[in-house]
């Protein structure tokens, strides 16, 4: 498959007045030609951090790039100037943010908004520019668009705000799409709605997707591939049956097996992770997940395990998985 | 036959926006029995919360009544409220929003102590304090700390030890769990079960989580626009959802199995929940209801048992039930 983004050893970390917070730790993915690639985490995981640092929307400082590299069609992307990615951002790649209340500027008419993203990528005069605004509202299905452009965000219901921002995301045919928690404010109906537009549009725009969730259930029904985080690091990865039928870290296992779910036996009890992820002031030496693992081993503390492939898409970072563990994979703390 | 613990009568609440009534709650009947878990959902502006907090007279009813123990507790002097309030208590969503800053937790989980003296010294005070700390998973050490030393899970067992002070009979969960990370969420669901063991508590369960909901409710209501559109016990429930929106409810929660999930039919709601201002009469749902009729325009469906312990409120459930209900769209 033809890549569109290769992350590789990639480190972002932020300086701040107690020292440095070691928030993405060299983690390495790539991104395929109308792949969606799921990145699942707790809060506090990097997940985001990574996906503003592929916009370079970090603020700098604080935020540095400790490492790695940023493909993106085969270019890195950290080394680009402010004035080169300006003209990736928004326009080869785009970005929509969880909150839709707070990312359309309230003061402003929903069509001015696109009508400006417009103009700046794509070099049309005002009229094409407005008229463009409004096929792109028809496009994500916003009804009556001609009066709609026409109207503030705060007459807009929360789901329809999200369209607007797919809508602002898809004015330039991005080749990546990058969606952090696009859904998490919105109601499950409307949730629904949100994300098959997305697949639709996927499917039209020839669009690979980069999608930030906590909600497994949102994993499983989108993506062909998830990265599972923790603590800046990247603990398991692989295609998303794999990962559900056969997660092979316990911390994914233990993600799969803390959410209920709507066919599971009432009786049966959920399964707690224990304790809260580590500090990344002082990120641990070895296996960041030690404290709350129930298989949590001596080397674990103090080596951080290497990759363990369980078929060429499929791997993850723990000690059970070494070769000479095999035979013993019941540890103990 | 065991009596209910709490029966809401057709309870109401209505606020004045200027431009209108808003019926945030309007019109809800239900039971709640010593010792279950009673679920209600619905989306947002639904009225769950304002539900929550009406039958637990945080807000003063419009109209209906509320029987505690057989008493109307709407009919309350204030004098008597503060003695029935004990038995009520309530934990709230944000963890970060619903602790004073700057108090610590010892004189947090204390201040219903204090309100009500429920204490003869300053030992059995703190010994209590304690003794709540311990039961929710904390221990004597946090007692002396500030809300912002502790994590999201850690504060909403604070809320949950301040509940559990005056040993109440009845909690409302206004979404404790929706703020928080889901490793953490799973801790604190099983807290609020194992303490309603030990306990003997009742639990009203507000979440618009469904998947959490059927794990915790023996009974789930669900709840639109301030309407009560079916209820029943849980398994009945998600087996078998008769009315239209639960249907479409349920259907929109994705399930973590890309197995089941991509094999799924989804119904797919159009538009977005109307707005509670000045409703018109009528089934609430009816402007995204596939199967809606003229009938469901002009009159308000009744709440009814179509089967045993199972109410739904929709014209159509019968043919519904049945399976000869065609869409009209």
């Amino acid at each position: 498959m033809e890549k569109v983004l290769e992350i590789k050893e990639l480190a972002v970390s932020f300086k701040t007045f107690f020292g440095e917070v070691e928030a993405v730790r060299g983690i390495s993915f790539d991104v395929g030609r109308k792949e969606t690639v799921a990145i699942v985490g707790e809060s506090g995981c990097g997940k985001s951090v990574t996906a503003n640092s592929i916009m370079q929307l970090l603020p700098m400082p604080p935020a540095f790039y400790k490492g790695g590299q940023i493909l993106f069609n085969g270019q890195d992307i950290i080394k680009k100037t402010e004035k080169e990615m300006q003209d990736i951002r928004g326009n080869k790649i785009s970005m929509v943010f969880q909150d839709p209340m707070t990312s359309l500027n309230p003061t402003m008419r929903v069509g001015k908004q696109i009508v400006e993203g417009i103009i700046k990528h794509q070099h049309l005069n005002r009229e094409e520019a407005e008229k463009k605004a409004i096929e792109m509202l028809d496009l994500v299905s916003v009804p009556q668009p001609e009066k709609r452009v026409k109207q503030f965000p705060h007459e807009f219901s929360g789901g329809m705000r999200q369209r607007v921002m797919i809508a602002l995301a898809m004015v330039s045919n991005p080749q990546l799409l990058i969606a952090d928690e696009p859904t998490t404010a919105l109601d499950v109906t409307v949730q629904a709605q949100i994300l098959e537009l997305m697949k639709e549009l996927q499917d039209k725009m020839d669009m690979s997707i980069i999608l930030i969730t906590h909600d497994l259930g949102i994993v499983a029904d989108m993506s062909d591939k998830v990265v599972v985080m923790y603590a800046g690091q990247i603990l398991e990865q692989g295609l998303t049956d794999e990962i559900f039928a056969n997660p092979s870290h316990p911390y994914t296992r233990k993600l799969l097996a803390s959410v209920p779910r709507l066919d599971m036996d009432r009786n049966e009890s959920l399964h707690s992770i224990e304790g809260t992820p580590p500090d990344l002031y002082i990120p641990p030496k070895g296996c960041p997940f030690y404290d709350r693992c129930d298989n949590a081993m001596k080397i674990c503390k103090d080596h951080m395990p290497d990759k363990s492939h369980h078929s060429n898409s499929h791997y993850s970072h723990c000690w059970l998985h070494h070769e000479l563990a095999k035979s013993d994979t019941e540890g103990s703390k | 036959m065991v009596e209910p613990l709490i029966s809401a009568r057709n309870i109401k609440k209505h606020f004045d926006v200027g431009v209108g009534m808003l019926k945030a709650v309007d019109g809800i009947s239900f039971d709640i029995y010593p010792g279950e878990t009673f679920g209600l959902v619905g989306e947002s502006g639904c009225g769950k919360s304002t539900a929550g907090r009406t039958i637990i007279r945080l807000y003063e009813p419009t109209d209906g009544e509320l029987y505690f123990n057989g008493k109307n507790v709407y009919k309350l002097s204030r004098h008597e409220m503060q003695e029935v309030r004990r038995n009520f208590q309530m934990i709230f969503q944000d963890p970060y929003a619903s602790l004073n800053p700057r108090m610590t937790v010892e004189e947090i989980v204390g201040e219903p102590l204090d309100i009500h003296k429920a204490y003869k010294s300053q030992k059995q005070r703190h010994e209590r304090i304690i003794e709540l700390l311990e039961l929710v998973g904390l221990s004597e050490e946090h007692a002396n700390r500030f809300p912002h030393e502790f994590s999201g899970g850690q504060r909403q067992r604070v809320g949950i030890a301040r509940a559990l002070a005056l040993n109440p009979k009845f909690i409302v969960c206004d979404e404790p769990i929706s703020a928080l990370d889901v490793s953490i969420q799973a801790q604190v669901v099983n807290l609020l079960k194992d303490l309603q063991k030990r306990l003997g508590l009742t639990y009203l369960f507000i979440a618009h989580d469904l998947s959490m909901v059927r794990y915790i409710s023996d009974r789930v209501g669900v709840m639109y626009l301030g309407h009560m559109m079916e209820l029943a016990n849980s398994e009945e429930l998600y087996e078998n959802p008769i009315h239209p929106y639960t249907r479409a409810l349920l259907s929109a929660i994705p399930i973590p199995d890309p197995e089941i999930q991509r094999n799924r039919h989804r119904i797919m709601l159009e538009g977005d929940v109307p707005s509670p201002i000045n409703p018109k009469e009528g089934c609430r749902f009816v402007d995204r209801c596939p199967y809606a009729v003229q009938k469901c325009r002009e009159v308000t469906p009744e709440f009814e048992e179509i089967s045993e312990k199972h109410f739904t409120a929709c014209h159509r459930a019968g043919e519904i039930m049945r399976g000869t209900a065609k869409t009209t769209k």
